[in-house]
Protein backbone atom coordinates (compact mmCIF):
# COMPACT_ATOMS: atom_id res chain seq x y z
CA UNK A 1 0.00 0.00 0.00
CA UNK A 2 1.89 3.09 -1.40
CA UNK A 3 0.14 5.30 1.98
CA UNK A 4 2.61 8.45 0.78
CA UNK A 5 0.84 8.23 -2.32
CA UNK A 6 -2.81 8.77 -0.69
CA UNK A 7 -1.49 11.00 1.83
CA UNK A 8 -0.33 13.10 -0.94
CA UNK A 9 -3.72 13.36 -2.98
CA UNK A 10 -5.58 13.85 -0.12
CA UNK A 11 -3.60 16.74 1.26
CA UNK A 12 -3.22 18.46 -2.06
CA UNK A 13 -7.09 18.01 -2.68
CA UNK A 14 -7.36 19.71 1.25
CA UNK A 15 -5.25 22.59 0.14
CA UNK A 16 -7.83 23.28 -2.46
CA UNK A 17 -9.93 23.53 0.53
CA UNK A 18 -8.43 25.54 3.06
CA UNK A 19 -7.72 28.34 0.03
CA UNK A 20 -10.37 28.94 0.31
CA UNK A 21 -11.64 27.84 3.81
CA UNK A 22 -13.60 31.23 4.60
CA UNK A 23 -15.73 30.50 1.63
CA UNK A 24 -16.16 26.85 2.16
CA UNK A 25 -17.27 27.62 5.83
CA UNK A 26 -19.40 30.88 5.39
CA UNK A 27 -21.93 29.33 2.22
CA UNK A 28 -23.09 26.69 4.33
CA UNK A 29 -23.62 28.94 7.35
CA UNK A 30 -25.37 31.36 5.22
CA UNK A 31 -27.40 28.98 3.21
CA UNK A 32 -28.35 27.38 6.29
CA UNK A 33 -29.34 30.50 8.07
CA UNK A 34 -31.71 31.14 4.77
CA UNK A 35 -33.11 27.66 5.08
CA UNK A 36 -34.28 28.31 8.88
CA UNK A 37 -35.72 32.13 8.11
CA UNK A 38 -38.19 30.43 4.88
CA UNK A 39 -38.94 27.04 5.72
CA UNK A 40 -38.25 27.23 9.99
CA UNK A 41 -40.05 30.66 10.60
CA UNK A 42 -42.16 31.25 7.76
CA UNK A 43 -43.46 27.50 6.81
CA UNK A 44 -43.13 26.23 10.57
CA UNK A 45 -45.32 28.93 11.89
CA UNK A 46 -48.10 27.22 10.00
CA UNK A 47 -47.23 23.85 10.42
CA UNK A 48 -47.08 22.84 14.47
CA UNK A 49 -45.28 19.66 14.99
CA UNK A 50 -44.27 17.21 12.99
CA UNK A 51 -44.21 13.58 14.64
CA UNK A 52 -43.92 15.00 17.54
CA UNK A 53 -41.07 17.30 16.99
CA UNK A 54 -40.71 21.22 15.97
CA UNK A 55 -40.67 21.75 11.97
CA UNK A 56 -37.45 23.36 12.44
CA UNK A 57 -36.04 20.79 14.59
CA UNK A 58 -37.46 18.27 12.35
CA UNK A 59 -35.91 19.83 8.65
CA UNK A 60 -32.50 19.77 9.87
CA UNK A 61 -31.46 16.05 9.31
CA UNK A 62 -32.56 16.54 6.06
CA UNK A 63 -30.95 19.85 5.38
CA UNK A 64 -27.61 18.33 6.15
CA UNK A 65 -28.01 15.11 4.22
CA UNK A 66 -28.85 17.51 1.21
CA UNK A 67 -25.70 19.61 1.57
CA UNK A 68 -23.48 16.27 2.17
CA UNK A 69 -24.62 14.38 -0.48
CA UNK A 70 -24.24 17.26 -3.48
CA UNK A 71 -21.11 18.31 -1.65
CA UNK A 72 -19.88 14.91 -1.98
CA UNK A 73 -20.82 14.59 -4.99
CA UNK A 74 -19.61 18.26 -6.24
CA UNK A 75 -15.83 17.74 -4.17
CA UNK A 76 -15.23 14.51 -5.64
CA UNK A 77 -16.01 14.91 -9.23
CA UNK A 78 -14.49 18.17 -9.93
CA UNK A 79 -11.23 16.68 -8.29
CA UNK A 80 -11.11 13.92 -10.48
CA UNK A 81 -12.59 15.78 -13.27
CA UNK A 82 -9.82 18.53 -13.01
CA UNK A 83 -6.61 16.60 -13.56
CA UNK A 84 -8.18 14.70 -16.74
CA UNK A 85 -9.05 18.15 -18.21
CA UNK A 86 -5.79 20.16 -18.00
CA UNK A 87 -3.85 16.75 -18.10
CA UNK A 88 -2.08 16.25 -15.37
CA UNK A 89 -4.07 12.98 -14.60
CA UNK A 90 -0.41 11.82 -16.67
CA UNK A 91 1.09 11.83 -12.98
CA UNK A 92 -1.07 9.34 -11.63
CA UNK A 93 -1.79 6.96 -14.31
CA UNK A 94 1.99 6.48 -14.63
CA UNK A 95 3.01 6.39 -10.67
CA UNK A 96 3.21 3.15 -8.96
CA UNK A 97 -0.38 3.53 -7.22
CA UNK A 98 -3.78 1.50 -7.63
CA UNK A 99 -6.51 2.07 -7.90
CA UNK A 100 -7.90 1.99 -3.61
CA UNK A 101 -4.81 4.44 -3.25
CA UNK A 102 -5.93 6.64 -5.68
CA UNK A 103 -10.00 6.53 -4.75
CA UNK A 104 -8.69 6.97 -0.66
CA UNK A 105 -6.95 10.04 -1.47
CA UNK A 106 -9.76 11.85 -3.74
CA UNK A 107 -13.20 10.50 -1.87
CA UNK A 108 -11.31 10.44 0.95
CA UNK A 109 -11.22 13.92 0.93
CA UNK A 110 -13.98 15.01 -0.65
CA UNK A 111 -15.80 12.85 2.24
CA UNK A 112 -13.76 14.97 4.60
CA UNK A 113 -14.92 18.51 3.38
CA UNK A 114 -18.40 17.29 3.23
CA UNK A 115 -18.25 16.46 6.24
CA UNK A 116 -16.94 19.34 7.53
CA UNK A 117 -19.57 21.02 6.04
CA UNK A 118 -22.39 18.64 7.44
CA UNK A 119 -21.01 20.01 10.63
CA UNK A 120 -21.16 23.26 10.31
CA UNK A 121 -24.53 23.19 9.36
CA UNK A 122 -25.23 21.49 12.54
CA UNK A 123 -23.30 23.70 14.63
CA UNK A 124 -25.39 26.65 12.80
CA UNK A 125 -29.24 24.52 13.25
CA UNK A 126 -28.26 24.68 17.38
CA UNK A 127 -28.45 28.82 17.11
CA UNK A 128 -31.76 28.46 15.59
CA UNK A 129 -33.61 25.44 16.89
CA UNK A 130 -33.46 23.28 20.15
CA UNK A 131 -31.42 19.98 18.92
CA UNK A 132 -31.04 16.69 20.89
CA UNK A 133 -29.47 13.72 19.28
CA UNK A 134 -31.11 10.62 20.53
CA UNK A 135 -28.34 8.50 18.66
CA UNK A 136 -25.06 10.32 18.76
CA UNK A 137 -22.91 7.30 17.35
CA UNK A 138 -25.97 6.22 14.87
CA UNK A 139 -26.02 10.12 13.72
CA UNK A 140 -22.37 10.02 13.58
CA UNK A 141 -22.28 6.42 11.24
CA UNK A 142 -24.85 7.40 8.97
CA UNK A 143 -23.74 11.03 8.23
CA UNK A 144 -19.48 9.94 7.70
CA UNK A 145 -21.08 6.73 5.66
CA UNK A 146 -23.23 9.10 3.65
CA UNK A 147 -20.32 11.69 2.62
CA UNK A 148 -18.13 8.35 1.82
CA UNK A 149 -20.40 6.60 -0.47
CA UNK A 150 -21.37 10.17 -2.28
CA UNK A 151 -17.97 11.14 -2.21
CA UNK A 152 -17.26 7.71 -4.30
CA UNK A 153 -20.44 8.19 -6.91
CA UNK A 154 -18.82 11.83 -7.35
CA UNK A 155 -15.71 10.67 -8.26
CA UNK A 156 -17.15 8.22 -11.06
CA UNK A 157 -19.14 10.89 -12.39
CA UNK A 158 -15.80 12.68 -12.59
CA UNK A 159 -14.13 9.89 -14.73
CA UNK A 160 -17.29 9.71 -16.85
CA UNK A 161 -17.83 12.89 -17.36
CA UNK A 162 -16.22 14.30 -20.89
CA UNK A 163 -16.81 18.01 -20.53
CA UNK A 164 -18.11 20.32 -17.88
CA UNK A 165 -21.75 19.83 -18.88
CA UNK A 166 -21.71 16.08 -17.90
CA UNK A 167 -20.21 17.33 -14.66
CA UNK A 168 -23.05 18.53 -13.26
CA UNK A 169 -25.68 17.00 -15.57
CA UNK A 170 -26.45 13.75 -12.98
CA UNK A 171 -26.15 15.94 -9.77
CA UNK A 172 -28.69 18.52 -11.27
CA UNK A 173 -31.20 15.83 -13.05
CA UNK A 174 -30.75 13.42 -11.37
CA UNK A 175 -29.38 13.66 -7.31
CA UNK A 176 -30.84 17.29 -6.67
CA UNK A 177 -34.64 15.87 -7.36
CA UNK A 178 -34.17 12.98 -5.67
CA UNK A 179 -33.08 14.24 -2.93
CA UNK A 180 -35.61 16.93 -2.66
CA UNK A 181 -38.43 14.75 -2.76
CA UNK A 182 -36.33 12.54 -0.55
CA UNK A 183 -38.22 13.58 2.54
CA UNK A 184 -35.46 16.41 3.37
CA UNK A 185 -38.46 18.65 4.32
CA UNK A 186 -41.25 16.65 5.48
CA UNK A 187 -42.55 13.65 6.84
CA UNK A 188 -43.12 10.73 4.00
CA UNK A 189 -46.70 10.26 5.76
CA UNK A 190 -47.67 13.92 5.01
CA UNK A 191 -47.97 12.49 1.66
CA UNK A 192 -50.93 10.94 -0.24
CA UNK A 193 -50.71 7.22 -0.34
CA UNK A 194 -50.37 6.53 -3.89
CA UNK A 195 -47.02 8.96 -3.37
CA UNK A 196 -46.10 7.38 -0.07
CA UNK A 197 -45.97 3.84 -2.56
CA UNK A 198 -43.81 5.45 -5.67
CA UNK A 199 -41.66 7.57 -2.74
CA UNK A 200 -40.38 3.96 -1.53
CA UNK A 201 -38.34 4.03 -5.14
CA UNK A 202 -36.04 6.70 -3.86
CA UNK A 203 -33.12 5.87 -2.23
CA UNK A 204 -32.19 9.13 -0.75
CA UNK A 205 -35.76 8.03 1.14
CA UNK A 206 -33.59 5.72 3.20
CA UNK A 207 -30.91 7.61 4.19
CA UNK A 208 -32.93 10.57 5.07
CA UNK A 209 -35.11 8.54 7.23
CA UNK A 210 -32.28 6.88 8.86
CA UNK A 211 -30.37 10.20 9.20
CA UNK A 212 -33.81 11.24 11.28
CA UNK A 213 -34.24 8.18 13.20
CA UNK A 214 -30.79 8.95 14.79
CA UNK A 215 -32.20 12.36 16.06
CA UNK A 216 -35.41 11.72 16.91
CA UNK A 217 -36.13 7.98 16.79
CA UNK A 218 -38.88 8.03 14.82
CA UNK A 219 -38.43 7.40 10.90
CA UNK A 220 -40.23 6.48 7.59
CA UNK A 221 -38.67 3.12 7.21
CA UNK A 222 -37.04 0.92 9.36
CA UNK A 223 -33.68 1.83 10.77
CA UNK A 224 -32.18 -1.59 9.33
CA UNK A 225 -33.50 -0.93 5.99
CA UNK A 226 -31.91 2.15 5.45
CA UNK A 227 -28.64 1.37 7.15
CA UNK A 228 -28.45 -1.54 4.22
CA UNK A 229 -29.44 1.09 1.80
CA UNK A 230 -26.36 3.32 2.40
CA UNK A 231 -24.13 0.59 2.81
CA UNK A 232 -25.35 -1.04 -0.49
CA UNK A 233 -24.86 1.52 -2.63
CA UNK A 234 -21.15 2.69 -0.48
CA UNK A 235 -20.39 -0.79 -2.02
CA UNK A 236 -21.64 -0.72 -5.23
CA UNK A 237 -20.16 2.34 -6.03
CA UNK A 238 -16.93 0.74 -4.88
CA UNK A 239 -17.22 -2.16 -6.89
CA UNK A 240 -18.21 0.02 -9.96
CA UNK A 241 -14.56 2.30 -8.83
CA UNK A 242 -12.42 -1.26 -8.73
CA UNK A 243 -13.95 -1.86 -12.25
CA UNK A 244 -13.17 1.26 -14.44
CA UNK A 245 -9.73 1.01 -12.67
CA UNK A 246 -9.45 -2.58 -13.81
CA UNK A 247 -10.14 -1.47 -17.52
CA UNK A 248 -8.98 1.96 -17.33
CA UNK A 249 -12.03 3.36 -18.54
CA UNK A 250 -11.90 6.70 -19.81
CA UNK A 251 -8.27 6.87 -18.44
CA UNK A 252 -5.82 4.95 -20.30
CA UNK A 253 -6.26 5.14 -23.42
CA UNK B 1 25.63 -3.94 -20.63
CA UNK B 2 22.25 -5.34 -19.84
CA UNK B 3 18.94 -4.08 -21.01
CA UNK B 4 17.24 -1.59 -18.80
CA UNK B 5 13.70 -0.90 -20.67
CA UNK B 6 13.13 -4.09 -23.17
CA UNK B 7 10.18 -3.64 -25.39
CA UNK B 8 9.03 -6.70 -27.66
CA UNK B 9 6.74 -6.98 -30.55
CA UNK B 10 4.53 -3.75 -29.13
CA UNK B 11 1.13 -2.79 -30.94
CA UNK B 12 -0.96 -0.56 -30.00
CA UNK B 13 -4.37 0.02 -31.80
CA UNK B 14 -6.55 2.52 -30.46
CA UNK B 15 -10.16 2.98 -29.75
CA UNK B 16 -10.94 4.67 -32.88
CA UNK B 17 -8.84 1.49 -35.00
CA UNK B 18 -5.78 3.08 -36.00
CA UNK B 19 -2.99 1.15 -35.36
CA UNK B 20 -0.11 3.41 -33.98
CA UNK B 21 2.60 1.11 -33.14
CA UNK B 22 2.89 -1.98 -35.62
CA UNK B 23 5.36 -4.69 -33.41
CA UNK B 24 8.37 -2.37 -32.37
CA UNK B 25 10.90 -4.42 -30.10
CA UNK B 26 13.67 -2.57 -28.79
CA UNK B 27 16.13 -2.62 -26.07
CA UNK B 28 17.58 0.26 -24.07
CA UNK B 29 20.72 -0.18 -22.30
CA UNK B 30 21.30 0.66 -18.84
CA UNK B 31 22.92 4.05 -18.98
CA UNK B 32 22.88 5.06 -22.01
CA UNK B 33 20.97 8.32 -24.16
CA UNK B 34 18.78 7.27 -26.88
CA UNK B 35 17.16 9.59 -28.64
CA UNK B 36 14.35 8.70 -30.86
CA UNK B 37 13.26 10.71 -34.31
CA UNK B 38 10.87 10.65 -36.34
CA UNK B 39 8.15 12.75 -37.88
CA UNK B 40 4.84 14.08 -36.57
CA UNK B 41 2.36 11.18 -35.78
CA UNK B 42 4.90 8.66 -35.96
CA UNK B 43 4.47 7.01 -32.47
CA UNK B 44 7.15 8.16 -30.15
CA UNK B 45 4.79 9.60 -27.45
CA UNK B 46 2.86 6.50 -28.51
CA UNK B 47 5.73 4.32 -26.96
CA UNK B 48 6.61 6.33 -24.19
CA UNK B 49 3.07 6.12 -23.00
CA UNK B 50 2.76 2.23 -23.20
CA UNK B 51 5.88 1.51 -21.36
CA UNK B 52 4.45 4.70 -18.40
CA UNK B 53 1.13 3.12 -18.30
CA UNK B 54 -0.98 5.44 -19.86
CA UNK B 55 -1.47 3.90 -22.86
CA UNK B 56 -2.82 -0.06 -22.44
CA UNK B 57 -0.55 -2.04 -24.88
CA UNK B 58 -2.93 -3.54 -27.40
CA UNK B 59 0.00 -6.54 -27.04
CA UNK B 60 3.42 -7.09 -26.74
CA UNK B 61 5.53 -7.32 -23.55
CA UNK B 62 7.22 -4.41 -21.58
CA UNK B 63 9.61 -4.23 -18.66
CA UNK B 64 11.43 -2.00 -16.88
CA UNK B 65 14.96 -3.17 -15.11
CA UNK B 66 13.16 -6.37 -15.04
CA UNK B 67 10.02 -5.74 -14.13
CA UNK B 68 6.86 -6.55 -16.20
CA UNK B 69 4.67 -2.96 -16.37
CA UNK B 70 1.31 -4.97 -16.56
CA UNK B 71 1.90 -7.40 -14.29
CA UNK B 72 4.29 -6.01 -11.84
CA UNK B 73 3.47 -2.05 -12.39
CA UNK B 74 4.68 -1.22 -9.22
CA UNK B 75 7.76 -1.81 -9.22
CA UNK B 76 8.66 -0.86 -13.08
CA UNK B 77 7.58 2.18 -12.36
CA UNK B 78 8.83 3.34 -9.36
CA UNK B 79 11.81 3.27 -12.00
CA UNK B 80 10.59 5.56 -14.25
CA UNK B 81 10.41 9.16 -14.80
CA UNK B 82 8.05 10.96 -17.05
CA UNK B 83 8.58 14.24 -18.84
CA UNK B 84 5.81 14.80 -21.39
CA UNK B 85 5.20 16.35 -24.27
CA UNK B 86 2.49 18.46 -23.33
CA UNK B 87 2.99 21.15 -20.34
CA UNK B 88 0.54 19.89 -18.07
CA UNK B 89 1.25 21.48 -14.85
CA UNK B 90 -1.85 22.35 -12.27
CA UNK B 91 -1.72 26.27 -12.77
CA UNK B 92 -2.44 27.41 -9.10
CA UNK B 93 0.11 25.90 -7.27
CA UNK B 94 3.34 26.51 -6.21
CA UNK B 95 6.38 25.11 -7.48
CA UNK B 96 8.31 23.49 -4.37
CA UNK B 97 4.29 21.78 -3.96
CA UNK B 98 4.07 20.43 -7.42
CA UNK B 99 7.43 18.90 -6.71
CA UNK B 100 6.87 17.41 -3.59
CA UNK B 101 3.19 16.27 -4.83
CA UNK B 102 4.54 14.39 -7.57
CA UNK B 103 7.67 13.19 -5.30
CA UNK B 104 4.94 11.91 -2.00
CA UNK B 105 2.87 10.32 -5.58
CA UNK B 106 6.03 7.86 -6.05
CA UNK B 107 5.81 7.02 -2.32
CA UNK B 108 8.74 8.33 -1.10
CA UNK B 109 9.71 10.24 1.93
CA UNK B 110 9.57 13.74 2.17
CA UNK B 111 12.89 15.00 1.56
CA UNK B 112 13.40 19.01 1.11
CA UNK B 113 17.30 18.79 0.79
CA UNK B 114 17.06 16.84 -2.30
CA UNK B 115 14.16 18.91 -3.87
CA UNK B 116 16.40 21.85 -3.79
CA UNK B 117 19.17 20.55 -5.38
CA UNK B 118 16.76 19.64 -8.44
CA UNK B 119 15.46 22.84 -8.25
CA UNK B 120 18.72 24.69 -8.20
CA UNK B 121 20.59 22.54 -11.19
CA UNK B 122 17.36 23.45 -12.90
CA UNK B 123 17.54 27.04 -11.55
CA UNK B 124 14.16 27.07 -10.35
CA UNK B 125 14.86 27.66 -6.89
CA UNK B 126 14.93 30.88 -7.15
CA UNK B 127 10.73 30.50 -8.28
CA UNK B 128 10.47 27.65 -6.05
CA UNK B 129 6.94 29.66 -3.97
CA UNK B 130 5.89 31.04 -7.08
CA UNK B 131 2.57 29.69 -8.44
CA UNK B 132 2.85 27.76 -11.81
CA UNK B 133 0.64 30.21 -14.15
CA UNK B 134 3.51 32.97 -13.22
CA UNK B 135 6.18 31.28 -14.99
CA UNK B 136 7.34 31.16 -18.49
CA UNK B 137 6.92 28.70 -20.88
CA UNK B 138 10.55 27.29 -20.88
CA UNK B 139 10.16 27.73 -16.58
CA UNK B 140 7.57 24.94 -17.12
CA UNK B 141 9.07 22.83 -18.93
CA UNK B 142 11.93 22.77 -16.42
CA UNK B 143 9.22 22.30 -13.85
CA UNK B 144 8.05 18.72 -15.67
CA UNK B 145 11.36 17.99 -15.34
CA UNK B 146 11.80 18.60 -11.82
CA UNK B 147 8.66 16.66 -10.80
CA UNK B 148 10.17 13.70 -12.77
CA UNK B 149 13.11 13.55 -11.09
CA UNK B 150 11.97 13.99 -7.75
CA UNK B 151 11.55 10.58 -7.01
CA UNK B 152 15.15 9.97 -8.41
CA UNK B 153 14.64 7.43 -11.55
CA UNK B 154 16.81 5.73 -12.80
CA UNK B 155 14.82 5.31 -16.16
CA UNK B 156 14.07 9.09 -17.31
CA UNK B 157 11.57 9.30 -20.59
CA UNK B 158 11.97 12.89 -22.33
CA UNK B 159 9.01 13.54 -24.84
CA UNK B 160 10.39 16.18 -26.45
CA UNK B 161 12.39 18.65 -23.75
CA UNK B 162 13.42 21.00 -25.64
CA UNK B 163 10.40 22.15 -27.27
CA UNK B 164 10.02 26.14 -27.29
CA UNK B 165 13.13 26.28 -25.10
CA UNK B 166 15.83 28.73 -25.87
CA UNK B 167 19.06 28.25 -27.50
CA UNK B 168 20.87 28.90 -24.00
CA UNK B 169 18.36 26.94 -22.02
CA UNK B 170 18.68 23.58 -24.27
CA UNK B 171 22.15 23.59 -23.33
CA UNK B 172 22.04 23.59 -19.91
CA UNK B 173 19.32 21.19 -20.21
CA UNK B 174 22.31 18.84 -22.18
CA UNK B 175 24.13 19.76 -19.53
CA UNK B 176 21.46 18.30 -16.97
CA UNK B 177 21.26 15.27 -18.63
CA UNK B 178 24.73 15.06 -19.28
CA UNK B 179 24.96 14.98 -15.05
CA UNK B 180 22.13 12.67 -15.23
CA UNK B 181 23.94 10.02 -17.64
CA UNK B 182 27.01 10.68 -15.53
CA UNK B 183 24.33 9.44 -12.80
CA UNK B 184 24.20 6.35 -13.98
CA UNK B 185 20.44 7.10 -15.28
CA UNK B 186 19.07 5.63 -18.37
CA UNK B 187 17.83 8.46 -20.51
CA UNK B 188 15.46 8.46 -24.09
CA UNK B 189 14.42 11.34 -25.57
CA UNK B 190 12.28 12.09 -28.28
CA UNK B 191 12.96 15.20 -30.51
CA UNK B 192 12.87 17.16 -33.83
CA UNK B 193 16.20 19.03 -33.56
CA UNK B 194 18.65 16.16 -35.27
CA UNK B 195 21.52 18.60 -34.01
CA UNK B 196 20.24 17.24 -30.42
CA UNK B 197 20.23 13.42 -31.07
CA UNK B 198 23.12 14.24 -32.85
CA UNK B 199 24.97 16.26 -29.95
CA UNK B 200 23.99 14.26 -26.61
CA UNK B 201 22.66 10.72 -27.62
CA UNK B 202 24.75 7.38 -27.43
CA UNK B 203 22.52 5.71 -30.01
CA UNK B 204 19.59 6.84 -32.08
CA UNK B 205 16.41 5.07 -32.86
CA UNK B 206 14.41 6.39 -35.72
CA UNK B 207 10.50 5.49 -36.02
CA UNK B 208 8.02 6.47 -38.79
CA UNK B 209 4.39 5.08 -39.10
CA UNK B 210 4.58 3.06 -36.32
CA UNK B 211 7.56 0.84 -37.13
CA UNK B 212 11.24 1.28 -35.94
CA UNK B 213 13.14 1.74 -38.92
CA UNK B 214 16.05 1.14 -37.28
CA UNK B 215 18.26 1.67 -33.83
CA UNK B 216 22.27 2.27 -34.27
CA UNK B 217 25.36 3.91 -32.45
CA UNK B 218 25.03 7.19 -33.30
CA UNK B 219 28.61 7.29 -34.45
CA UNK B 220 28.75 3.94 -36.57
CA UNK B 221 25.12 5.09 -38.03
CA UNK B 222 26.83 8.61 -39.22
CA UNK B 223 29.84 6.19 -40.27
CA UNK B 224 27.75 3.77 -42.22
CA UNK B 225 26.01 6.17 -43.95
CA UNK B 226 28.37 8.69 -43.33
CA UNK B 227 29.51 9.96 -47.21
CA UNK B 228 32.21 12.54 -46.88
CA UNK B 229 32.54 15.29 -50.12
CA UNK B 230 35.72 17.17 -50.64
CA UNK B 231 35.10 19.91 -52.56
CA UNK B 232 37.53 21.93 -54.40
CA UNK B 233 36.82 25.54 -55.68
CA UNK B 234 39.20 26.15 -58.56
CA UNK B 235 40.89 29.26 -60.17
CA UNK B 236 39.56 29.33 -63.99
CA UNK B 237 36.35 27.43 -64.55
CA UNK B 238 36.64 24.08 -66.58
CA UNK B 239 34.35 22.96 -69.22
CA UNK B 240 35.05 18.93 -68.84
CA UNK B 241 36.76 16.84 -66.07
CA UNK B 242 40.43 16.42 -67.71
CA UNK B 243 41.32 12.63 -69.04
CA UNK B 244 44.54 12.36 -66.53
CA UNK B 245 41.13 12.51 -63.85
CA UNK B 246 38.57 10.14 -64.95
CA UNK B 247 39.88 7.46 -62.46
CA UNK B 248 38.40 9.40 -59.59
CA UNK B 249 34.79 9.76 -59.39
CA UNK B 250 34.18 13.29 -59.57
CA UNK B 251 31.66 15.67 -60.14
CA UNK B 252 31.55 19.34 -61.46
CA UNK B 253 29.36 21.92 -60.08
CA UNK B 254 28.97 25.67 -60.25
CA UNK B 255 29.13 26.02 -64.18
CA UNK B 256 33.19 24.26 -63.59
CA UNK B 257 34.12 26.05 -60.53
CA UNK B 258 34.39 23.24 -58.53
CA UNK B 259 34.97 19.53 -58.51
CA UNK B 260 32.93 17.13 -56.05
CA UNK B 261 34.81 14.25 -54.66
CA UNK B 262 32.76 11.47 -52.43
CA UNK B 263 34.53 9.61 -50.60
CA UNK B 264 34.43 7.07 -47.61
CA UNK B 265 35.78 8.07 -44.57
CA UNK B 266 35.75 4.46 -42.97
CA UNK B 267 38.19 3.32 -46.04
CA UNK B 268 42.17 2.43 -45.26
CA UNK B 269 42.81 5.04 -47.92
CA UNK B 270 40.60 7.81 -48.93
CA UNK B 271 42.93 8.64 -51.86
CA UNK B 272 43.23 12.80 -51.03
CA UNK B 273 46.47 12.98 -51.77
CA UNK B 274 46.88 11.70 -55.06
CA UNK B 275 43.75 13.69 -56.03
CA UNK B 276 45.29 16.74 -55.20
CA UNK B 277 48.55 16.15 -56.74
CA UNK B 278 47.25 15.01 -60.04
CA UNK B 279 44.66 17.77 -60.14
CA UNK B 280 47.91 19.79 -59.87
CA UNK B 281 49.45 18.18 -62.58
CA UNK B 282 46.39 17.65 -65.13
CA UNK B 283 46.98 21.97 -65.14
CA UNK B 284 44.54 23.26 -62.86
CA UNK B 285 44.94 25.67 -59.93
CA UNK B 286 43.11 25.81 -56.76
CA UNK B 287 41.73 28.65 -54.90
CA UNK B 288 40.10 26.78 -52.23
CA UNK B 289 38.95 23.42 -50.51
CA UNK B 290 36.42 21.81 -48.15
CA UNK B 291 34.45 19.44 -47.08
CA UNK B 292 31.43 18.44 -46.03
CA UNK B 293 30.02 15.25 -44.27
CA UNK B 294 26.48 14.40 -44.58
CA UNK B 295 24.62 15.38 -41.07
CA UNK B 296 21.98 13.16 -39.15
CA UNK B 297 19.56 15.08 -40.80
CA UNK B 298 20.74 13.66 -44.29
CA UNK B 299 20.42 10.35 -42.84
CA UNK B 300 17.00 10.86 -41.36
CA UNK B 301 15.74 12.57 -44.45
CA UNK B 302 16.71 9.90 -46.68
CA UNK B 303 15.39 7.04 -44.15
CA UNK B 304 12.11 8.41 -44.03
CA UNK B 305 11.43 9.10 -47.97
CA UNK B 306 12.84 5.36 -48.48
CA UNK B 307 9.83 4.38 -46.22
CA UNK B 308 7.35 6.53 -47.91
CA UNK B 309 8.33 5.85 -51.33
N1 LIG C 1 -5.53 8.93 -27.73
C1 LIG C 1 -5.44 8.69 -29.05
N2 LIG C 1 -6.49 8.19 -29.73
C2 LIG C 1 -6.41 7.92 -31.05
N3 LIG C 1 -5.32 8.11 -31.80
C3 LIG C 1 -4.23 8.60 -31.20
C4 LIG C 1 -4.24 8.92 -29.80
N4 LIG C 1 -3.01 9.39 -29.47
C5 LIG C 1 -2.29 9.38 -30.60
N5 LIG C 1 -3.01 8.91 -31.65
C6 LIG C 1 -2.54 8.74 -33.03
O1 LIG C 1 -1.42 7.89 -33.02
C7 LIG C 1 -0.44 8.35 -33.93
C8 LIG C 1 0.88 8.52 -33.20
O2 LIG C 1 0.77 9.58 -32.30
P1 LIG C 1 1.95 10.00 -31.34
O3 LIG C 1 1.46 11.05 -30.43
O4 LIG C 1 2.53 8.79 -30.72
O5 LIG C 1 3.00 10.63 -32.38
P2 LIG C 1 4.40 11.32 -32.11
O6 LIG C 1 5.42 10.52 -32.81
O7 LIG C 1 4.59 11.55 -30.66
O8 LIG C 1 4.21 12.70 -32.87
P3 LIG C 1 4.72 14.17 -32.50
O9 LIG C 1 6.11 14.27 -33.00
O10 LIG C 1 3.81 15.06 -33.24
O11 LIG C 1 4.63 14.33 -31.02
C9 LIG C 1 -0.97 9.64 -34.53
O12 LIG C 1 -1.49 9.34 -35.80
C10 LIG C 1 -2.07 10.06 -33.60
O13 LIG C 1 -3.11 10.69 -34.30
MG1 LIG D 1 4.73 13.13 -29.48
Amino acid sequence: MNLQAVRSIYYFEMARFFRTFLQSFISPVISTSLYFVVFGTAIGSRIDQVEGVSYGAFIVPGLIMLTVMTQGISNASFGIYFPKFIGTIYEQLSAPVNFLEIVLGYAGAAATKALFIGLVILGTSAFFVDLSIQHPLAMAGFLILTCISFALFGFIIGIWAKNFEQLQLIPLLIVTPLVFLGGSFYSISMLPPIWQTITLFNPVVYLISGFRWAFFGTADVPVGLSLLAIAGFCALCMAVVWVIFRTGWRLRS
Amino acid sequence: MTAMVKISDLRKIYDGGFEALKGVSLEIREGEILALLGPNGAGKTTLISAVCGIAVPTSGTISVGGHDTITDYRAARQLIGLVPQEINLEPFQKVMDAVRFSRGLFGCKRDDALLERILRQLSLWDKRNAKVNELSGGMKRRVLIAKALSHEPRVLFLDEPTAGVDVELRRDMWDTVAQLKADGVTIILTTHYIEEAEAIADRVGVIAKGELLLVEEKAALMARMGRKELIVDLQEPVAEIPEALAAYDLRLIEDGRALVYTYDTTADRTGITNLLAEIAAAGLTLRDIRTHQSSLEDIFVGLVKEDAA
